[in-house]
């Protein structure tokens, strides 16, 4: 999957237009490749998994297919907010598997070209930076573009391994 | 490659599999006829005969050579087999099962790739060596050495007309075709053979009333099918459950015909999945013969209810444990030879395998009449091992049980066989996973049956819906021993030990499914709690659930990959009012906190 997301960032060397999904978390806002979303639906029913990170919220039936539901905003450690009707579910395409990932609100679909995406910033930090494809400019506000493969997948397969591997001593 | 030269070769690899999988029941029938003094019945040496041919007839038509080449060889040992040159024995079928495992390298090889060439020189010279050496051995009417040479060339014209009539019928499908054609056109065989005319026009018959038509689909195919089929399901329970709040009297009925029309196709769709038990048996037969061979033991093989149909998914799991039961059959229940004759018995063991409906299971049993089950020996050694107390009293089938416990084996030596560390607690653990169980019964001196009840299908399942709090779970029905409100007599807890639950005098150690699952949910009075008791596990427990909801079919859904790592979960289902819930594997969960219970408790000694 990760070569995929290596050719969506290389065909925005070029000057062609990319599309992004927009959306909130608190006040911030941030963006994933349109091609990575399936579609977005507004929080349904989601029945816990025990044993996993409080991020992961658990898992609901979308149309007969179990997914499983991550809270974006506990993922990137953010502080919980209530959910509002505004709360939206984007379910991303990360072949083989999806996800629903719970966001605060969905702004809109931006077309953002090459030339007003900002490489992402060289900041020191003992978290990886690798899961953000760069930073693109909006009215006034700045967007963080994700890219969601690598935002979730390596991550989380290791956050949800450690909590497996050491079940709760009784 | 062209498209069609590609197709049919892939056309030709499939049906090759199955020639060979024929092929490879025939030579091990083969073994049993040359024990017949009478030498049998001389149809299965014709219907190998055919086999090999159609299969190098239709091998070169399609240009796989190095198939064509071997095959050829094979056939003309099997020349000399037929016409009674090479007398059939044990060297000469274990040659012949080599070479059969040898084609079946050779079209998986060519499978993965066709431009593949496999050398076949070392077992082609093993044939040729078979066929001088015997000749000269049993100095049968063969003048020089180099006697296969016109042996093959005797035999070259014959495949010259068919190979232009083969190659046409090719072109639409199947070697089977080509087989069938082979049949029916008698061939020219020598005069010696018992008459050419009734069998060869007997046995096509046969394989044609029992062919259904059918077309190959992918499972892949299927697969999607039955998600679908799953998913409507669901709606349709869905349906079924607001049906009272539909004013209109049409639309009721509607949702009313709807609902049979779904079960008509959910029955269907379980069967496409369906496959029958004989590949799965035949594998068996090879893996007895050449475990009895190791062993120097004479076993027969015999197997009733092989058409009986189950699950791909069940069968294809199915495989190891029936391998396991089999070769313990084998080495630990079958005696030697001596010993057999001074107990009375028969000189040659015998392994049975039987398959049957029961309800809406599954039973597959494997029989033998070796030397059985002694009670006395495994409570020594369970006691030896420490899996039981000294002083415990436990009937002898309770005795047999132990055999399932893992790290139990009552062979001390390790055999190469079936002594590899690995007991019958794995075949246990792997029907269980099937949600199925085994049992065992045994005569001392009479033998020992091994039972596997299986379900049907692991699709669907009974699953009872449970709650803890909010939130609700399936437990399958399988695992539920019985379920009981508890009265405060019922609940002893000691501190360092837990919770126990007597139990008509048994006392189990009792679990809460909220500190089993780790959730915080408000904790109910015990009272009003229900006490569900489990026996599938390697030991019994009870755990108190808030509240039972009821019995349905659930279907099975996996969990996603970022899941698969979580351990205690087989699944999940979507519950009638749409909402996911997770399937408990009950035991996995409890296991972990048996570990707090003391090693010593009472729970395995007790009645």
């Amino acid at each position: 999957m990760s070569t995929n997301e290596t050719k969506t960032t290389e065909s925005l060397s070029g000057s062609t237009v990319q599309r992004f999904l927009s959306f909130s978390l608190g006040t911030e806002e941030y963006a994933v490749p349109l091609l990575r979303v399936k579609e977005v639906i507004a929080l349904p029913d989601v029945t816990p998994v025990p044993y996993t990170p409080s991020h992961f919220l658990g898992i609901m039936n979308l149309r007969g297919q179990v997914t499983s539901v991550i809270d974006l905003r506990l993922k990137f450690r953010m502080k919980k907010v209530e959910n509002s009707a505004e709360t939206a579910v984007i379910i991303a395409d990360l072949a083989p598997l999806s996800l629903g990932l719970v966001v605060d609100s969905i702004n809109s679909v931006m077309a953002i070209r090459e030339s007003d995406i900002a490489d992402r910033p060289q900041i020191e930090s003992s978290q990886s930076s690798e899961y953000i494809i760069g930073i693109a400019k909006r009215d006034k506000k700045l967007v963080l573009l994700l890219d969601l493969a690598k935002a979730l997948s390596v991550e989380d397969h290791a956050a949800l391994s450690k909590a497996l591997a050491q079940p709760k001593a009784a | 490659m062209e498209d069609f030269e590609k197709e049919l070769k892939e056309g030709f690899l499939q049906e090759a599999e199955q020639l060979l999988l024929d092929a490879e029941q025939c030579f091990l029938s083969l073994e049993t006829l040359s024990s017949d003094p009478n030498g049998g019945d001389r149809s299965i040496i014709e219907k190998i005969f055919r086999l090999a041919h159609s299969l190098k007839g239709s091998a070169r038509a399609v240009g796989f050579d190095d198939i064509g080449h071997f095959t050829h060889e094979l056939e003309s040992l099997l020349v000399k087999v037929k016409n009674g040159e090479i007398r059939i024995e044990t060297s000469i079928v274990s040659l012949l099962l080599k070479c059969n495992d040898h084609l079946r390298t050779m079209v998986t090889t060519l499978k993965a790739d066709m431009a593949a060439r496999i050398d076949s020189s070392a077992l082609i010279s093993e044939i040729q060596d078979h066929m001088n050496g015997t000749a000269k051995a049993a100095s049968a009417p063969a003048p020089e050495p180099c006697e296969e040479v016109p042996a093959a060339s005797a035999f070259e014209p014959e495949p010259a007309p068919a190979g232009p009539t083969t190659f046409t019928s090719a072109g639409q499908g199947t070697v089977a075709e080509l087989f069938r054609q082979a049949t029916v056109s008698p061939l020219p065989l020598p005069a010696s053979v018992a008459p050419p005319s009734a069998t060869p026009a007997a046995t096509p018959a046969k394989a044609g009333s029992a062919v259904e038509e059918g077309i190959r689909v992918s499972l892949k195919r299927l697969d999607v099918l039955m998600n679908n089929i799953g998913e409507l399901v669901i709606l349709q329970t869905v349906l079924n459950q607001h049906k009272d709040q539909i004013q209109s009297v049409l639309l009721q009925k509607t949702v009313g015909q709807l609902e049979k029309i779904t079960k008509d196709i959910q029955g269907i769709s379980m069967s496409l999945r369906m496959v029958p038990l004989k590949q799965t048996f035949q594998k068996l037969h090879r893996t007895l013969r050449d475990t009895s061979k190791a062993l120097g033991k004479e076993i027969t093989f015999e197997t009733s209810g092989d058409e009986t149909e189950m699950d791909k998914t069940v069968i294809d799991n199915l495989g190891d444990p029936l391998v396991h039961l089999i070769r313990n059959a084998a080495d630990h229940g079958i005696e030697a030879a001596e010993e057999r004759v001074r107990a009375g018995k028969p000189r040659d063991g015998q392994v049975k395998i039987r398959a049957s409906h029961q309800g809406d299971r599954v039973i597959i049993e494997v029989i033998d009449d070796g030397k059985g089950v002694n009670p006395v020996i495994i409570k020594a050694k369970a006691i030896e091992k420490g899996i039981l107390s000294r002083d415990a009293e436990i009937s002898d089938r309770q005795a047999a049980e132990l055999l399932f416990h893992p790290g139990f084996s009552t062979k001390s030596e390790v055999t190469d066989i079936s002594g590899r560390g690995v007991g019958l607690d794995v075949v246990k653990t792997n029907i269980e996973k099937l949600q199925g169980e085994v049992q065992i019964e045994s005569v001392p001196g009479q033998g020992t049956t091994f039972r596997i009840l299986l379900p049907l299908t692991l699709a669907i399942i009974d699953g009872m819906v449970v709650t803890l709090g909010e939130e609700r779970y399936v437990i399958p029905v399988a695992h539920i021993h019985e379920s009981l409100q508890p009265t405060t007599d019922d609940i002893h807890h000691f501190t360092g030990v837990g919770e126990m639950l007597s139990l008509r005098g048994e006392n189990l150690p009792l679990f809460r499914l909220s500190s089993v699952l780790n959730r915080k949910v408000k904790a109910r009075t015990s009272t009003d709690c229900i006490a569900i008791v489990v026996r599938t596990g390697e030991k019994p427990f009870a755990i108190l659930v808030d509240d039972i909801i009821g019995q349905q079919q659930v279907v099975i859904k996996r969990l996603g990959e970022e899941l698969k790592d979580i351990r205690g979960f087989s699944g999940s289902s979507i519950l009638g009012d749409g909402r996911a819930a997770l399937i408990l594997d009950i035991n996995e969960l409890v296991g972990r906190n048996m570990t707090r219970m003391s090693s010593s408790n009472a729970t395995i000694g007790v009645a």
